[in-house]
């Protein structure tokens, strides 16, 4: 269960989140908005690389207060709109990154690697720099580095973005099996209402910096505000 | 882990050579300027590398060997302890120094770093030329007016031949440091650090911790490197290390090519070969500093790899051919 209390953000004048609050209590959730309407900034706040009051709280477990490469250590994955990986490491020693910082004898960190390389197509090529691969097994990279550590909380940044219908029907296949590989709580933050819709149980909705609707998706998708000012249909008073 | 690379192969074969034939080869003077040469190939490995696999860019190599080089000398004329303790001492002391020195700095993004050790090399300039380096004299400066005491080379060195070949041995070793660096932890949080801080930190790598690592062992290089400059000549002139001799080493080092072992080597030739070999032919060794320029120019526009780059990837070229 991932508990938002009350997160705000100001950046100068400008408040970028206006005390959102949620608790994400189904395994892959989501968080969807128009642009500049805060989705990110959550993100990031939750990864511990903004500065923001309220609380984060995992199970009870307060982590709004960890530096956020402490975070990492925690248990919290995320991946980029633009995919953060290192060109000049192989697909297997980007994985390792985090499992040299992640607590684990060495057998068991090489088969939590296997794993994650096995669940996302890419073990026959885990030795390959990752310099050579094309932007959907960049992005694949992205997801194995989420299963790895013993995760309890993973959050994609738009992961279908630039991809073709078929390469983000496959990760959404994928994302909808993190839970499953890994236990953990699963943010999928994306403009793609299908993708959100398909494999998200529950979905917060912001605008503004504001929280304008949260519950279970189909309902939330449902919802004339959120009609309004997401789908870019006029909310009608009944 | 231990695999060797195709790069890696080939500066084994040309240490080997090297090793054999450089001292077969060359006269008195030419060693003393290879000795010299290998000092600085060792130095401008450390800022290379820093440069090349963290973006990291540190203006201070140079004074940060003189630091080694002054800790070597008050060594060997305060106690009587082994050349190899005296150089290690050195490599700590220049390590610690450095960190200091670049803590503040690491914490921030940029160029701050750049600036940072700039200021410092022009600081260490000023300490050098006032207090010189220690030759024996008494006190905590250790200097005594025009003679020098003798220095202590290491016992299987003793000879100028056998000394340049100690240095290629230390300069390799600084290499095999550096790759197995590159292939542990440390190396791969590097490529993340380079990649992006965003990226470092969401794969729970302490950014500050690792560029400190990173700028230690560049320190612990020069200082490494300073020591062996000193064991030389057994003295050293504060001119060896001003300011600008740190910014021409890092130039070159760009010129050379920062990710290759090969890049180090040319910066390092380039940097006193080149002028030794000048003043030989009765040109003026200042007009190497055009040439650098011209190099560093080519290197900007056209050689992001420098021309070890070019190099290597000539070679791959051929040996694909073959």
């Amino acid at each position: 269960m991932i508990e938002l209390v009350d997160l705000t953000v100001t950046f100068g004048g400008v408040t970028a989140l206006d005390n959102v609050s949620a608790v994400f209590t189904k395994p892959v959730n989501g968080i969807i908005g128009p642009n500049g309407a805060g989705k990110t900034t959550t993100m990031n706040v939750i990864s511990g690389f903004l500065k923001c009051s309220g609380h984060i709280r995992y199970n009870d477990e307060e982590i709004g207060r960890l530096p956020a490469y402490k975070r990492t250590r925690w248990g919290l994955r995320r991946s980029f709109q633009r995919e953060q990986i290192a060109d000049d490491l192989s697909i297997l020693d980007n994985l390792k990154v985090i499992l040299d910082v992640t607590p684990g004898g060495r057998a068991q960190k090489a088969a939590d690697a296997e794993q994650a390389l096995e669940a996302t197509g890419l073990a026959p090529r885990a030795h390959t720099m990752a310099g050579e691969l094309n932007t959907f097994e960049r992005r694949l990279v992205d997801v194995a580095r989420c299963l790895v550590g013993k995760p309890k909380i993973v959050m994609f940044d738009e992961p279908g973005g630039g991809l073709s219908r078929e390469e983000a029907a496959r990760l959404g296949d994928l994302i909808l099996k993190v839970p499953e590989i890994t236990g953990a709580t699963t943010l999928v933050i994306d403009h793609d209402v299908d993708l959100i819709s398909r494999i998200c149980a529950e979905t917060l909705v912001l605008d503004f910096g504001k929280r304008i609707a949260f519950g279970e998706t189909a309902a939330v998708l449902g919802d004339p505000k959120v009609k309004a000012a997401y789908l870019g249909v006029e909310e009608v008073d009944s | 882990m231990l695999a060797i690379t195709r790069s890696g192969l080939a500066g084994t074969v040309f240490f080997l050579i090297a090793l054999l034939a450089l001292p077969a080869l060359a006269d008195g003077q030419w060693i003393k300027i290879f000795i010299s040469t290998g000092c600085f190939v060792i130095a401008a490995s450390g800022v290379a590398f820093m440069y090349s696999r963290l973006g990291m860019v540190s203006l201070g190599q140079v004074a940060l060997m003189g630091v080694g080089g002054w800790v070597t000398l008050r060594m060997n004329h305060a106690f009587n302890l082994p050349f190899e303790i005296n150089v290690a001492v050195a490599g700590a002391v220049t390590l610690v120094f450095g960190w200091l020195l670049a803590l503040p700095a690491l914490r921030m993004r940029g160029l701050y770093l750049a600036l940072i050790t700039l200021m410092a090399a022009g600081g260490l300039e000023v300490i050098f030329s006032t207090f010189r380096f220690p030759n024996g004299g008494p006190g905590f400066w250790g200097v005594m007016p025009s003679v020098a005491a003798p220095f202590r080379r290491p016992w299987i060195a003793q000879s100028d031949t056998a000394y340049l070949r100690y240095i290629m041995a230390a300069a390799f070793f600084g290499f095999v440091l550096i790759e197995l660096h590159r292939r542990m932890a440390p190396g791969r949080a590097w490529a993340m650090i380079r990649r992006s801080e965003a990226a470092a930190l969401a794969s729970g790598v302490n950014v500050v911790y690792y560029k400190a690592w990173a700028f230690g062992l560049s320190g612990f290089l020069a200082g490494v490197a300073g020591g062996l400059l000193a064991g030389g000549l057994g003295l050293l002139d504060a001119a060896t290390f001003r300011a600008s001799e740190s910014i021409m080493l890092f130039a070159l080092s760009v010129v050379g090519g920062a990710r290759f072992w090969l890049g180090a080597v040319i910066a390092g030739v380039l940097y006193r070969v080149m002028p030794a070999l000048f003043s030989n032919w009765g040109i003026n060794s200042d007009l190497t500093l055009v040439i650098f320029g011209a190099a560093l120019l080519h290197a900007i526009m056209t050689a992001p790899d420098g021309l070890s780059g070019q190099i290597l990837q000539a070679f791959g070229k051929v040996t694909r051919r073959a």
